[in-house]
């Protein structure tokens, strides 16, 4: 199996469990309170609110051939492109819509912020970061390849059962468009990534099972721990 | 200095995987974490582990046996004579007096000792006292190495399993590995981690008591080739002088882990010559001061010691584990502190996790050094249970009598 097709099932398959989650569906179906739409908002702002900086540190790892792409992004994520939408902007409208006030969504960048630190204090258990910027650049696209999938389905079930607005939810549609678009760069770069930093197989798929050995995406977005794969603990 | 209340929580944490070895699979930490509130406002976390194949404890009993034995002596005791900056060993030493020892329980289900009971109570004391005095337990114990290096532990399952965590623990450039062995072709699973890992790394094995003594010497002489450090406890708990047997034929140095509960087993232990190193756990050595005491008893009868974990610690057995391990005069392997490696959430605010290498800075915060979140003990919690001493009782003890 090439690097690119193994990548891209460990994200199908991460986005499928997402999908078919309880917490999820349970989204979707709108039986649960306002307060749980709540929480997964300000869980996807504490995410998403860091993206610029994760980018960043990115940027700085990126082999020659892809380091324009990561840049674009990064920028894009500022509002320092074409289009000049700050994407933080767009997640804290998101917030302020669900009735988040000035003081909650403060609350949110401080989280966010402290996530970072985190980031930064947290022992790295790799020697070099060649492994962790493959580890971050694995969870990064990982996002975007979902995003592009399911963000308009995500921004659709807020409107319905949020009652938010086409204006409100404009991170969602926003990243349904782009992401379609950096996914396949998000793919491209995981590909170069392991190429320029010459990974032998073994270890870049040891290095793609440690990143996806839970679902990344219901920890960040519901703080559910769910394993990803069937394994000793699912098999009792 | 005296204790108004405590709360007993009742983890359950999942696991990220299983972890399984010849006599149990584990998919979440059942720690048992207890909080103590002083009268002076200060706050201390410990926890304990309650194995019935280790020390008889299981997570019902221990919290029985801290509710209606330990409780009741800790809230008549009175702390304010200690004094942890003077004398630390001797406050170590009156803190752990002041938890009524109780014997062996009866029947089939025989408790060898309250051990599990006595760490949790032992360390939520020691990290209240040390608190309320803005001292951190690295200046009671101070450190002997400026960071320790810890090993990985590879869980029983399948070898194609067993080889591929050898592999993330050999990306993660740790040292030391320990590989859990059972009935289950021991011999070929030595030998596949060992040609996966290259000859570099350091292996041992645990069987946590697999075998009779006639396999014991047959898979041990087997694994001879395999460059092993030591196998820990190869048979189960029995009387020294088997294992002493055993030790005579064996290639392969003898670390005793589940022979060791007691003082008084330790000094059996080499009495009978049974082993080369002691697997000390703070928990089931009944706590800080317990396990330094055995640990100065195999420093006198020139045994090396591994300062083990139970699987599913969280962060606070960590931090405890990290002050006594960085102040050993010596220790030769050091296991645990696999926090979010391991569980799907631990119980700090800061990270205990060893970084590459296996290797981890000490922690210089007051009291055991971590900052415990409250949020996560009630978020993973199956059991909450309050302990406060009456309020007559205490009203009569703060006029100085004590009725508990």
């Amino acid at each position: 199996m090439s690097i690119r097709s193994l990548v891209e099932s460990e994200y199908a398959a991460q986005t499928e469990a997402f999908a078919s989650s309880e917490i999820f569906k349970s989204l979707r179906s709108g039986n649960v309170p306002a307060k749980v739409y709540d929480e997964f908002i300000a869980r996807l702002c504490r995410t998403h609110l860091n993206s610029p900086q994760i980018l960043a540190f990115l940027y700085s790892l990126a082999p020659p051939r892809v380091a324009e792409s990561l840049k674009h992004n990064m920028l894009e994520e500022l509002g320092l492109d074409e289009a000049g939408i700050a994407h933080s902007e767009l997640l804290l409208r998101l917030a302020r819509a669900a009735g988040f006030d000035q003081r909650a969504c403060a609350e949110l960048k401080t989280q966010s912020q402290a996530e970072l630190h985190r980031l930064c204090t947290d022992p790295i258990l790799f020697g070099t970061f060649r492994e962790f910027g493959l580890t971050v650049l694995l969870e990064v696209t990982c996002f975007e390849w979902t995003l592009a999938r399911l963000g308009k389905a995500i921004g659709d079930l807020l409107a319905e059962h949020r009652g938010l607005s086409w204006e409100d939810l404009l991170w969602f549609t926003h990243h349904a468009e782009v992401d379609q678009r950096h996914a396949e760069e998000g793919l491209d770069a995981v590909v170069e990534y392991a190429n320029y930093y010459e990974f032998d197989e073994t270890d870049f798929r040891l290095i793609t099972e440690i990143v996806f050995r839970e679902n990344v995406l219901l920890k960040r977005y519901f703080a559910k721990s769910e394993v990803s794969r069937p394994t000793l603990m699912l098999s009792l | 200095m005296r204790i108004d209340r405590a709360t007993i929580f009742c983890l359950r944490i999942p696991f990220v995987e299983a972890f399984r070895h010849s006599t149990s699979v584990r998919s979440f930490s059942d720690s048992i974490v207890v909080r103590v509130t002083a009268e002076d406002g200060a706050v201390g976390y410990g926890e304990g582990v309650a194995r019935r194949y280790v020390t008889g404890e299981t997570v019902e009993s221990t919290v029985s046996h801290v509710a209606n034995q330990l409780w009741p002596a800790v809230a008549r005791a009175d702390f304010s004579a200690i004094s942890l900056s003077h004398d630390p060993l001797s406050a170590l030493s009156s803190i752990s007096a002041a938890l009524p020892d109780h014997g062996p329980g009866d029947g089939p289900d025989r408790v060898i000792a309250w051990h599990g009971a006595r760490a949790v109570i032992e360390l939520a004391l020691i990290d209240c006292l040390l608190r309320s005095e803005g001292l951190s337990l690295g200046q009671l114990l101070p450190a002997k190495r400026p960071s320790v290096t810890y090993s990985g532990v590879i869980t029983a399952g399948s070898i194609q399993d067993a080889v591929k965590h050898a592999r993330y623990f050999k990306l993660f450039g740790l040292k030391y590995l320990k590989i859990k062995i059972g009935t289950a072709n021991p011999v070929q699973r030595v030998a596949a981690i060992r040609n996966a890992v290259g000859p570099e790394i350091s292996l041992r094995v645990d069987a946590n008591g697999a075998y009779d003594t006639v396999t014991a010497a047959r898979v041990l002489s087997a694994l001879r080739e395999f460059g092993v450090g030591a196998a820990e406890q190869p048979i189960g708990r029995c009387h020294p002088n088997e294992l002493a047997q055993l030790r005579v034929s064996s290639p392969i140095p003898i670390m005793a882990d589940e022979s060791l509960v007691t003082l008084a087993d330790a000094r059996a232990l080499i009495h009978a010559r049974a082993c080369d190193h002691f697997n000390l756990r703070i928990s089931k050595c009944g706590g800080i001061f317990r396990t330094l005491q055995m640990a100065r008893l195999a420093a006198s009868a020139g045994l090396r010691v591994q300062l083990g974990s139970h699987v599913g610690e969280t962060a606070i057995l960590a931090a405890a584990g990290r002050h006594v391990a960085a102040h050993l005069d010596q220790v030769e392997f050091v296991e645990g502190s696999y926090g979010t490696l391991l569980l799907a959430e631990d119980v700090s605010r800061e990270s205990v996790v060893f970084g590459h290498g296996g290797v981890a800075s000490l922690l210089r915060g007051p009291g055991l050094g971590i900052k415990v979140r409250e949020e996560v003990l009630r978020n993973y919690a199956q059991n909450i249970i309050s302990l406060q001493i009456a309020r007559p009782a205490l009203a009569e003890r703060r006029k100085g009598k004590c009725l508990c």
